[in-house]
């Protein structure tokens, strides 16, 4: 896609032909990922002032509503805050991973966007093995993690990664098996062509979460095990306040924290962007054949629909985190490999099954043609 | 664990889930829910009784020392001498309202009922001495000196009136002496408020 946007960005220019085409390569990829990056940044930022909003809205108060109209510059205000504060480094901390851990975890949640389908032609790059490729980087968190507990050289902290450690690890199984009977509807591991599987029927009803009743279930657990690993609330005990203080991040000060805290952001959205395009139909926008319409209208609709459907679960999310309180460790375990993965492996079969008896025809595509 | 029971776990889980959120949407969504006050914009109304800051009226005051008595954490602290007329003026009331407790006992205790709770609660201060209160801002000892000075005036008045009406009616001078020292006085006798003289200068009460 960067090459066919090079190409085209030669054509436009003929002053560029002169210039190697790699380099113009390079330079789009470059403006691509500033743009994503920005993108990312931006919600971050917003999605902190909302969920405090949210946090505020549920429990009978205002929440911030001091700089800007409705306080809606208070991530602005939060954000030089942090990049004003001390950097601080423990004594006693082994200096080198200390500084490398928040870049592994925010280059884990970001370069999971690399994948993720905005919208008909809007994906920074279409790969064949895209699902494998976002479960496969968002693991690296698990190592910042780790690493900045470990180096952190604070009991608290250590206690704090080796639990994220043992809840992402475990969590990845039923994340990954949830997401499978989408792949085995499209055919396909690219995040394009699962989105583009559930097209048709109005832009509603080609949706995985209505393909069968097992894939109706698939998306509720995908996203509870989801949940669990990007460490929100009810399955923050990698956090704790209550207990660890702040677990893993809990001696990390300024920008090093800020990474921290982007990228748990950047992962709820990457963690809804993969529900939304596996199971809500990704960019279909109802009613109309997104595709079918001229460039512009067809990315600016579409991106808007999946954003919308995207950033609605990121709600759902915050609303959740405010609504349940923290499980134990043992009982998050407990959920983990004694209900989900079971019941994930059960849904799989199913899945399986029915594709293989009903030839890969969902239950609303079964009605359309008994109506013809 | 049976499969009954992990079928029962599982939908417990559910539904538990779906109570508490519909309870926190409720919240959510519904604006009457909010019940922040806007604290510096807006303010509550304190209730009649409410006990703020403490507030001397210096002129009903008749100086009895029964709040400084009382006071259990000793935060009151009063200075009077005995004036021309006998009553005892206030050379200094302060309360360190840092160290008060608000327990309200010298308010129950105080016999001209000048000592009072007002719904005053905000002050912030970066000193402790700030947080004393003075009701009398004049310096004691100038209002000592001054006191004194009247008893000496009337007490060589009384003397000067005694020489003159001779032995028998010293007693019946003596009384007449105060009310006739008083023209003379100045504002000191403010702590006394049956004293005419009393309006002349009123020391600073304001409250803060």
């Amino acid at each position: 896609m960067m090459e066919s946007l090079a190409i085209s960005l030669v054509n436009a220019v003929p002053v560029l032909s002169g210039v190697p085409l790699w380099t113009i390569t390079l330079l789009v990829m470059v403006m691509v990922a500033a743009v994503v990056l920005t993108f990312a940044l931006t919600y971050s930022g917003l999605a902190t002032y909302v969920e405090r909003k949210v946090a505020g809205d549920i429990q009978a108060r205002v929440g911030p509503n001091r700089v800007g109209p409705v306080g809606i510059l208070q991530f602005l205000a939060d954000g030089i805050k942090l990049l004003l504060k001390e950097d601080i480094i423990p004594a006693k901390a082994d200096r080198f991973l200390f500084v490398l851990a928040p870049y592994l975890v925010f280059i884990g949640s970001f370069a999971a966007f690399v994948v993720v389908p905005f919208g008909v032609g809007l994906i920074a790059s279409d790969l064949n093995i895209g699902i494998y490729y976002l479960m496969a980087i968002t693991s690296l968190v698990v190592v910042g993690v780790m690493l900045a507990g470990w180096s952190s050289n604070n009991k608290w902290a250590l206690l704090g990664g080796m639990r994220a450690a043992a809840q992402i690890v475990s969590y990845e199984i039923p994340v990954g098996m949830a997401l499978l009977p989408a792949v085995l509807i499209a055919g396909s591991l690219s995040l394009q062509d699962i989105v583009r599987s559930q097209g048709g029927l109005f832009g509603i009803f080609g949706w995985n979460l209505f393909h069968n009743p097992f894939t109706f279930l698939s998306f509720f657990l995908y996203y509870v095990a989801a949940l669990a690993e990007t460490n929100r609330t009810p399955f923050d005990i990698p956090e704790a306040e209550s207990e660890l203080v702040s677990g893993y991040h809990v001696e990390y000060s300024g920008i090093r924290f800020a990474f921290f805290f982007l990228a748990e952001y950047g992962d709820m959205f990457v963690v809804s962007a993969l529900a939304t395009a596996c199971f809500l139909g990704g960019w279909h926008v109802p009613f109309l054949d997104a595709e079918a319409l001229p460039a512009l209208w067809g990315n600016l609709l579409s991106l808007g629909v999946f954003l919308g459907k995207t950033l609605s679960l990121v709600v759902l999310m915050m609303w959740i985190r405010w609504t349940l309180p923290r499980l134990r460790v043992d009982q998050l375990m407990r959920m983990a490999w004694k209900y989900l993965v079971p019941l994930t492996f059960v849904n799989l079969l199913g899945v399986s099954l029915w594709l293989l008896l009903f030839h890969g025809e969902g239950i609303p595509r079964m009605i359309a043609s008994l109506f013809g | 664990m049976g499969l009954k029971d992990y079928l029962y776990d599982i939908w417990e889980a559910v539904a538990t889930t779906a109570k508490g959120m519909r309870i926190t949407a409720r919240y959510g969504v519904d604006p009457r829910e909010t019940i922040t006050l806007q604290y510096p914009e807006e303010r509550w109304e304190p209730s009649e009784r409410f006990r703020g800051f403490l507030y001397n009226d210096i002129k009903t005051c008749t100086s009895c020392t029964m709040c400084v008595r009382v006071c259990p954490v000793d935060c009151i602290s009063l200075e009077s001498v005995r004036g021309a007329d006998k009553k005892m003026v206030l050379a200094s009331y302060d309360i360190d309202i840092g160290r008060c407790m608000y327990c309200g006992l010298c308010v129950e205790v105080c016999p001209p009922k000048s000592l009072k709770h007002t719904s005053g609660y905000e002050k912030a201060s970066v000193d402790r001495g700030e947080l004393i209160l003075h009701f009398i801002h004049e310096d004691a000892g100038e209002i000592k000196a001054r006191v004194a000075k009247q008893v000496a005036e009337a007490a060589a008045k009384a003397e000067a009136e005694k020489a003159e009406d001779g032995e028998p009616d010293s007693r019946a001078a003596q009384k007449d002496a105060p009310p006739s020292a008083q023209p003379a006085a100045p504002a000191d006798a403010a702590g006394n408020p049956e004293d005419g003289g009393a309006a002349e200068k009123k020391p600073g009460e304001e409250k803060e």
